[in-house]
């Protein structure tokens, strides 16, 4: 067996098998902790449209939070849209997305998706470091911090090369690109990367329970 | 309209005169630690757990707090003060608790001691952080819920201890109990206000607070000339007339269910169908929303802050107000717990514009608002005066940036930690109650 053959086959499956059980496991153990019954009478009783507000607008912080945060609100849309972009439209990438769920899209040639890569590994390298100076990111943050970024960036920089073919043979790079992937997918469920699936319930809550005492969350 | 000089340095020698007897139980480490991680088990439930697992450590909460902004202390930033509760959760609830228990160690003593002055001392819990978090986050009931923690493990700051524990046992607050409300009814009568005392019917239900009768006299009567003018059917119960709750404040689960429940007692021995709150920001959070879950059971009358009340009676025509033909500008600060936390902004607004004053909001206004400084009962905190003087400069800077006549609240904790910090800062604009403004404007 190659070491494609790994990374396209056990390593794969063993790595998506973690994903998703880790991401059930650790959404059912929160689902499971039970809320409490609000028993003062709402201002207003409108709590789904509150919460999916809420969810919809709070990536859009107000004028007086905005001059404070410009940095990190600016580098977080940059490199958010810039990874999607790379990972979504990406030709193999596509065609990987279309055996897992029988769908496809179009893509965009490779020079756009090594330009996005590179804006996201450039943005995410620049936070890294912001981490390390910031006086408030840095005693707060722990090992999950540095190594959820860590896995990202080795994703995306195995994926330039693999995409460039620079440094090493197609199949390497390819190999090394997937098996940092999957590295990534094991690591997801145990990190902060699970944001990705909290923060809509996170925000949608917000809004719901601020929404029933007449509040815009 | 005006607060007495003396009053108002008489009452910051009452506040000075607190902590120094320091009536917290005397518990060891280990039983604090017990009590702490009891309460927090209690406490946590499924919202918060979410609210845990979506921390990204990104410190944006840090940028809307007023005491990290006037300092630049990486301490002060929100998340920070939800450490302990955080690693509990992550040890003790958490789906992935089996992979933290291997490698983070338990919350101890020294933790708790030390994040005493962090909750406390550098915390007003004013909730703008939950404004700010790109996640969502609710960070200051979660801040609450550390306060209770600390409460439980016997840890509360000795002022906050020691009114806590007056109310409790003295049924009063700063030394104001029964003989000196009946005074300052008796000093309303003589000027022609009538505060109708222990009726056994009645269709409201009138708090005061310590804060009120010992230095806000006018907003006391103020609210009397009000209801009076309005011919409302209303009482005040001269053995439960304190809308203050010192459990909210110092975290005491316990406390602060009994002072709701004696306000709940009170209503219901005269049938009251509103209770109708003073300028008190945390009156209201302790009793319009967080009443009926401490009680367990949907509270029988309806609960309104002055604001409310007032803006009300003005949209439905039954309160009518003289207009100044020039009344000048006001800045409104918004109280957090009546504000943020409390769903009331646009009301307080209603009010001033049916006065004729032209309304000049500072830069962060009603969400966004920043907190006096010395909320959720931080004022009384001597520790933490240096802090509350620091976060009194943004205050000032936005209210002067507004550059309005006066500064308005409908809060007494608001106005007197602002006043406090416009007199140390020797900062002249005047600090009014809403509700005093609207008395002085009654039509005849």
């Amino acid at each position: 067996m190659t070491l494609l053959d790994f990374a396209r086959g056990p390593a794969m499956q063993w790595s998506l098998a973690i994903l998703v059980f880790g991401v059930l496991w650790r959404l059912l153990g929160v689902v499971l902790i039970m809320g409490k019954k609000d028993l003062s009478k709402p201002r207003r009783n409108r709590m789904i449209v509150d919460g999916l507000a809420t969810v919809a607008t709070r990536s859009l912080p107000v004028h007086q939070f905005e001059k404070r945060i410009r940095f990190q609100h600016l580098s977080g849309y940059v490199w958010h849209i810039a990874l999607f972009i790379a990972v979504l439209f990406s030709a193999p990438h596509i065609i990987f997305f279309e055996s897992l769920l029988g769908i496809g899209w179009p893509h965009l040639p490779n020079s756009i998706i090594l330009f996005f890569a590179t804006i996201a590994m450039a943005v995410l390298i620049a936070l890294l470091v912001r981490r390390t100076g910031h006086p408030v990111q840095r005693s707060i943050s722990n090992a999950d911090d540095y190594v959820s970024v860590v896995v990202v960036i080795i994703a995306l920089v195995t994926g330039i090369l693999a995409t460039s073919h620079f440094g090493a043979r197609y199949e390497t790079l390819l190999a090394i690109h997937l098996l940092s992937v999957e590295a990534l997918f094991i690591w997801f469920p145990f990190g902060k990367l699970m944001h990705t699936v909290f923060i809509f319930p996170a925000r949608f809550q917000a809004g719901a329970a601020f929404g029933r005492k007449g509040v815009r969350a | 309209m005006s607060v007495d000089s003396n009053a108002f340095r008489d009452f910051r020698a009452v506040l000075d005169g607190l902590g120094s007897i320091a009536p917290g139980e005397i518990l060891s480490d280990e039983e604090r630690v017990v009590r702490a991680k009891k309460l927090f088990l209690e406490k946590l439930d499924g919202p918060m757990a979410v609210d845990l697992e979506t921390c990204i450590h990104c410190g944006m909460c840090a940028e809307a707090c007023h005491f990290f902004e006037a300092t630049r202390d990486e301490r002060y930033a929100p998340i920070q003060k939800l450490l302990p509760l955080r690693r509990f959760y992550r040890r003790e609830l958490s789906p992935m608790r089996w992979l933290f228990r291997t490698f983070s160690r338990d919350i101890t003593a020294t933790d708790l001691e030390t994040w005493r002055e962090l909750v406390f001392d550098s915390c007003t819990v004013c909730g703008r952080c939950d404004m700010m978090c790109p996640m969502g986050i609710n960070l200051s009931t979660m801040i609450n819920v550390m306060r209770e923690g600390l409460a439980s493990a016997g840890l509360v700051p000795a002022e906050l201890q020691q009114l806590q524990n007056e109310q409790r046992d003295n049924d009063s607050v700063f030394g104001v109990d029964t003989t000196r409300l009946l005074e300052v009814v008796d000093e309303l009568g003589r000027l022609g206000i009538e505060v109708p005392l222990d009726k056994d019917q009645a269709d409201v239900l009138v708090l005061t607070t310590a804060v009120d009768l010992l230095l806000f006299k006018d907003a006391f009567g103020a609210t009397a000339k009000i209801m009076n003018q309005l011919g409302v059917d209303w009482t005040m119960q001269s053995r439960g007339f304190e809308a203050m709750n010192f459990g909210l404040l110092s975290g005491d689960d316990a406390a602060q269910k009994r002072v709701s429940a004696k306000i709940v007692e009170q209503a219901q021995s005269c049938s009251a169908s509103i209770v109708l709150l003073p300028e008190s920001g945390h009156a209201y959070q302790a009793l319009r929303w967080e009443g009926a879950n401490e009680l367990g059971e949907a509270l029988s009358f309806e609960v309104l802050t002055m604001a409310e009340f007032i803006a009300r009676e003005l949209q439905a025509d039954r309160l009518k107000l003289r207009v100044p033909s020039n009344g000048g500008s006001v800045t409104y600060h918004d109280p957090c717990r009546l504000g943020r936390h409390g769903g009331v902004m646009e009301q307080p607004r209603q009010v001033l514009r049916s006065l004729g004053l032209e309304l000049r909001e500072a830069d962060s206004h009603g969400r966004e608002n920043y907190c006096c400084g010395g909320g959720c009962g931080e004022y009384v905190i001597k520790n933490s005066a240096p802090l509350r003087r620091k976060a009194f400069g943004i205050k000032r800077r936005e209210f002067d940036e507004a550059a309005a006549d006066t500064v308005v609240t409908s809060c007494a904790s608001c106005r007197i930690n602002l006043m406090i910090g416009a007199d140390e800062a020797g900062w002249q604009k005047p600090i009014e109650s809403l509700t005093e403004k609207v008395a002085a404007n009654l039509a005849s």
